[in-house]
Formats: structure tokens, sequence, C-alpha cells
């Protein structure tokens, strides 16, 4: 059975809102944004927000709740992505891989049908929506798989509906140009500014540990049922050069120097991580404050 | 003036005092957010019995009790629920999803108030599966508390606890841990479904700022602002002050009307307009909504001994000097003083020009207490 690890990290959007709005913030960059529901909360609180990612199926994500101001899916569309369509070809077996291993047969055969359906979809921002909701469903089977007695059983094309239907209720718009792209941190840095430059940057060698919930969709995604998240992170910033420790302070200090046109710089860390984590913030910036509501969640708020 | 009685530095007596007004807060919440009366102790209860359920530790208990209680604070102020604003569904929808990261910010100004409290009314309405709002929370980041909390809410929302028991069981894995699920269906059994209701547990309230009646006077801004009426009880307690003052009001009339001035708005919360906006304030019209009001604002002070003087206050403040008034027709002297003045008060902060308030005298108000409310307005002005 596949293990789903506790989370050990929270970012909590309403005070992240509340900091910006302390420090007068108008517009954020997120280069290590994730699934950006959070970015969606600044969103649409007036925050212009720009977010990148490595993975692409956060950024597709993003096209969907943060480019996305107005488009949704009807119901006919919503249909069109659930169930199998007559006259299609499907390539039902694209996830057989995993059957048996994680999923029932009919679940890998509805992982190939969404996979195919998706596809067809006619906008970036019906696919970003549609692959939310369908991950909430996903997630849904894994958890069930852990409490096979406790959760419902309910047919995979009604569990993907109604997580469809529900995502949709995030789309809005702040009447500003809010952005995703996918690349490593450095990139987006250079390619976005903004008033602030949040940072959540994952732990060393996090990538080898990653939650399943996320690499398996990335897998989804590529339609590819063998990939594996270290394929993203080979080349990347916090990839494999920086396995040791002293590389890893090496590139966050980086990320941190490069960050210099940003007026406020707010990482968010843990208890756990903030002895190796403080001195570099420090390091580049005069004056940190940290707002330390939980262990699991420390922001250092860094200024000119 | 000291609005509260002096508990004689007893730290258990000042605590009570804190606790009394807290949970009237609370209900005022609830009567913001549209729930039944005893809503909030209903919940701060049940999710204190799941938490001992679940044995959380101990010093978890008070905060989850205080956050049950103040769960729908945020509701008060928030766009969605305030009066006068008209917003598309949708957008009524998105506003609301702020209420409890809007309560968790009130829950942190009160220094009373054990330090968890707060983020358990943040992320009371967070769901398993990020679902949730305000912070869409996911999984093992939601706290285990806040998860009690969101459960209790809807099981007291339920009318009937077998149906909630099922369609609880349902929301196993998409709006909550299945674990917390499981907790609850153990205490559904245990307990057969009835919530007991617990005592507040006001020893565990911290001597932090602000004072308790500088606390009241900002649960009363904001109920003020909700109701779209800055400052207006601060305007009435200024004039009501200086009329008890001409008219020689005895220290416990004093401070029963300086409460009532602090509390009375609670009364529009859930009202569709506020008394300002429906009837002339002198015109008989407008008599049943303000008996409705001055009601509400009574039966939300009533549960709770600290607010008892001030409650009596209120509850006749719609009463006319003719015995024409509602609710009980009261006439002349039987009106408590204190009552003819917040009434004539409430009335004169409304009225473009204050000398009008004189046209009803003797039949709407007091001619005594007119005169009185006229000299005092001439002497501050």
């Amino acid at each position: 059975m596949i293990e789903l690890p506790e989370r050990t990290r929270r970012i909590s959007p309403s005070r992240l809102y509340e900091i910006l709005q302390a420090y007068d913030c108008k517009s954020i960059v997120d280069p290590f944004m994730g699934l950006p529901t959070h970015l969606n909360y600044l969103k649409r609180h007036g925050i212009a927000v720009h977010g990148g990612d490595l993975l692409e199926w956060f950024v597709r994500v993003g096209e969907g709740l943060i480019t996305n101001d107005l488009t949704y899916l009807r119901d006919a569309e919503v249909a069109e992505i659930v169930e199998m369509l007559p006259g299609r070809i499907y390539s039902l077996d694209l996830f057989k891989a995993w059957e048996g291993v994680f999923f029932s047969e009919e679940q890998c055969v509805y992982l190939g049908v969404w996979y195919d359906n998706v596809r067809n979809l006619r906008s970036d921002q019906q696919t970003g929506l549609a692959i939310l909701g369908l991950w909430r469903a996903f997630c849904y089977w894994l958890q069930k798989m852990q409490n096979p007695d406790d959760m419902q059983d309910t047919p995979p094309s009604e569990l993907a509906w109604s997580y469809i239907r529900q995502t949709e209720q995030w789309v809005t718009s702040n009447m500003r140009r809010n952005t995703v792209r996918q690349g490593d941190v450095l990139s987006t840095m250079s390619a976005r500014t903004g008033d602030a430059l949040f940072l959540a940057p994952p732990p060393r060698n996090s990538f080898r540990s990653a939650d399943a919930r996320i690499w398996m969709w990335e897998a989804w995604w590529q339609g590819n049922p063998y990939f594996t998240i270290e394929h993203a992170y080979r080349d990347s910033l916090l990839g494999a050069r920086a396995a040791d420790a002293p590389s890893y302070a090496r590139a966050i200090a980086s990320i941190l120097s490069s960050g210099d046109q940003y007026p406020v710089i707010i990482v968010q860390t843990t208890e756990q991580r903030i002895g190796e984590m403080e001195p570099l913030v420090r390091n580049a910036r005069a004056n940190v404050e940290t707002i330390a509501p939980h262990p699991y969640e420390i922001y250092l708020v860094a200024t000119k | 003036m000291t609005l509260f009685q002096d508990t004689g530095g007893d730290p258990r007596a000042a605590r009570a005092l804190v606790a009394d007004v807290l949970a009237w807060f609370g209900a005022v919440g609830d009567a913001a957010m549209g729930n039944a009366p005893g809503f909030a102790p209903r919940k701060a209860s049940l999710a204190v019995a799941l938490a001992k359920t679940a044995n959380l530790p101990e010093a978890d208990w008070p905060a989850l009790y205080f956050a049950g209680l103040l769960h729908a604070v945020g509701a008060i102020g928030n766009p969605a629920y305030r009066k006068g604003e008209a917003l598309p569904e949708r957008i009524a929808r998105m506003e609301s999803w702020d209420a409890p990261a809007q309560g968790a910010r009130i829950c942190e100004s009160i220094g009373a108030l054990p330090a968890e409290s707060a983020d358990m009314v943040r992320w009371q309405h967070e769901a398993w599966d990020g679902t949730g709002y305000p912070d869409t929370l996911r999984w093992t980041g939601i706290p285990r508390a806040a998860q009690f909390l969101g459960l209790a809410d809807w099981f007291v929302r339920s009318h009937d606890p077998e149906i909630a028991l099922g369609q609880i069981g349902l929301a196993s894995g998409r709006s909550f841990n299945p674990d917390t699920v499981r907790t609850f269906t153990m205490w559904f059994h245990l307990s057969g479904g009835e919530v007991e209701l617990i005592e507040a547990p006001a020893d565990a309230l911290r001597d932090g700022p602000p004072d308790l009646q500088t606390l009241l006077e900002r649960f009363a801004d904001r109920i003020d602002a909700h109701n779209g009426v800055d400052g207006r009880w601060r305007r009435i307690a200024r004039i009501s002050d200086a009329t008890a003052s001409v008219l020689g009001l005895a220290e416990g009339e004093v401070h029963a009307l300086a409460l009532a001035c602090r509390i009375f708005g609670a009364g529009e919360i859930d009202e569709a307009n506020v008394e300002d906006e429906a009837f002339d304030p002198l015109a008989r019209l407008g008599v049943e909504h303000r008996a409705r009001n001055a009601h509400a604002a009574a039966v939300l002070a009533q549960p709770f001994a600290t607010l008892d003087g001030a409650c009596q206050v209120v509850a006749m403040r719609s009463e006319w000097f003719d015995g024409t008034g509602k609710p009980r027709g009261l006439s002349r002297k039987s009106i408590p003083v204190a009552s003819a003045i917040l009434a004539a008060a409430i009335a004169y902060d409304r009225l473009d020009r204050g000398e009008r308030i004189d046209t009803a005298a003797g039949t709407q108000f007091d001619p005594v207490v007119v005169r009185a409310l006229m000299e005092a307005a001439k002497l501050r002005a």
C-alpha cells in the first residue's frame, strides 16, 4: 500500500495576505508555487500574482485558477471529461502498470479515459480546472485505499463530476494581470517582478520523498506511469546538485541574492528548518521579521 | 465610567465577566450568520466532547471551546452578511469564505483568549480534500481541533441527528479526515447523539488586553459597522449619559443605561433593515419594528448575568409614554427612566432637526426626559 505522508508544512494564504497588507504589497511572485490555491486566494483579494513551478500539472492548474478570469465548464463539457465518449479511441491500458498496485482495473481505465478527454478540451483554462478536479478524485481513491471501510464508494464519473464542478467556484477576476509559468526558480524570478517575492523552497532532497499524490499526478499528466519526479528536478537549482547541505545553502543564498529587486522577500519555513534558513535570510537582508504562529508555519519577512 | 461591577480583585470573577461578554458576542455572531439561538455553545460543547473522545491534549479543550463560542463572529461586518450589501450570489459566497479569517483576526485581538483559539476559528471550515475555505488547506495540514469544530458545525446545523450521522459518514475523506469521522461515530454511539452543554472554561482565560470595557466597545463598533451606522452607539451613549446627568439618575441606572447603549444595536443584526432606514423615528408606523429589535437585543443579552441590567433597559425601549407602545403597553412611570432615555436618544440621533423630538413629548416619550435631553444637547453644543 502506498504511504501518504503527514503534511509538515503549511501555507496559510489568509495569513500571507495579512503580511502583504502590513507591508503594502500589491503584487507577489512565487517561483515555488506548487498547487496554486494560495495564489488563487491572493488573486481573489486583489493581489497580482505570478507563479512558477517545475511540475507541469501545477502550471496547468495555475492556468485554470490564476490566469483564468472567467472560463467555466458547461455541463456538457464536464460530461465529455468524466465518461468515455462513443466514437473516440482511448488508450485504456495506459495506466495498467498501476493496476493492482495502487488502483483497481476500473480506476486505471478511467485514468486513461480522463487522460484522453482532458486533452480534447477547448482551452487551457478549462484544462486546468479539469486537471484539478480530477486530481481530487484521484486523491480520494488513494485515501480510500488507506481507509477502505470509512469512505463511500462513489462511481468514478460521479466523483470526478462533483470535484470538477467544485473546482469552478474558485474562478475569479481581480482585474490585474496574473501569470504562471513552468520553469526553475531563477528563471521565474527574472521573468516576473512584483512588490514581494514569496519563497517556500522545498527541503533538501525532498524530491526523493515527494508525496505520491503529487508525483503520481504528474505521471498521469505526462501519460507515463513510470515517470519519477527526479526527471523534473534533475537539472534544477535545488535538484541533485544541491544534495549536500553546503550546496543547498549556496543555492538558497543565490536565490535570495537574485531577489534583490524585490522590496520584500517572504520565506516560508518550519521550526525544524528555521535554523538553516534564518541565517541565509539575515545574510541577504538587513531587516528580518519572524512571524511564527505554528511550528509548521513560520514566515521570515525580509526588507532592505 | 466603569461599566462593570467591581470584582474586588478576584481574578475568577473578572474572568467570568469576560466569558459572559465573549459568549454574548458569539451569540451576536450567530445572529449575523442566521444561526439558531444557542448554536455556538452547542457547537463548542460538541467540539470539546469530540476532542475528549479523541484524547486530544486537555490543554486544547478550553481553546476549542472558545473557538466554538466565537465561531461566527467573522460574519459581523463581512460583506456577505452586512446590511445594505446586494452582492451577486457568487460574489457573496466568495466573501463569506473570508468570515473565518476575519473571525480569527478578531480572536487574535482579544488577549484574554487562549492563543490557539484564533486559528481554530480560521480553519474550522477547511475540508480534508482541499475544497474548504478560507485557506484551502488539505489533509493533515488542517489541525485536528479545527476539524472537530467543522464537524460539530455540521452536526449542530442538522435537524435530525440520525441524518447528520449519515451525512457525516458520507463526507469521510472529503470534508473530514476519516479518523475524525470515526471519532465522531464513536461519540455518537456513546452519547446517543445528545450534545451535553458544558460550562465556559472561564478559568482558562488570560489577563491580556484590552480591558473588558474596551472589548465590549470594540464589539459595539463592529456591530454598528455591520449595520451600516458607524459610530451610532457612541453618539447615543454620549447624549444618554448627559441626559442621565441632567436627570440625576442613580449610579446603577446610569451603568445599566451605558451598557444598554452598547448592546442595543445587536438586535438589528439579523433584520433586513436597520431601524434607522425603515421608518421615521417619531412615527407610530415603526413601533412593531422597534419592538422586535428591542426584543431581539434583549434575548441575545438575557442569558448573561453581566448584561442583565442592560437587558431590561433594552427590552422596554420601545414602550411609549402614553401606553400605546410595544411589547407590553407600559406607560408613564412603569417605564424605567433608563429605557425612556435610550428610546429618546436613539430617535434624537436619527432626526435631521433635533428639536423635532419635542413633538413626540407626552405621547412617545416622557416630557421630562425630552426636556432633559434637549438641555443636555444644548450643554454639549
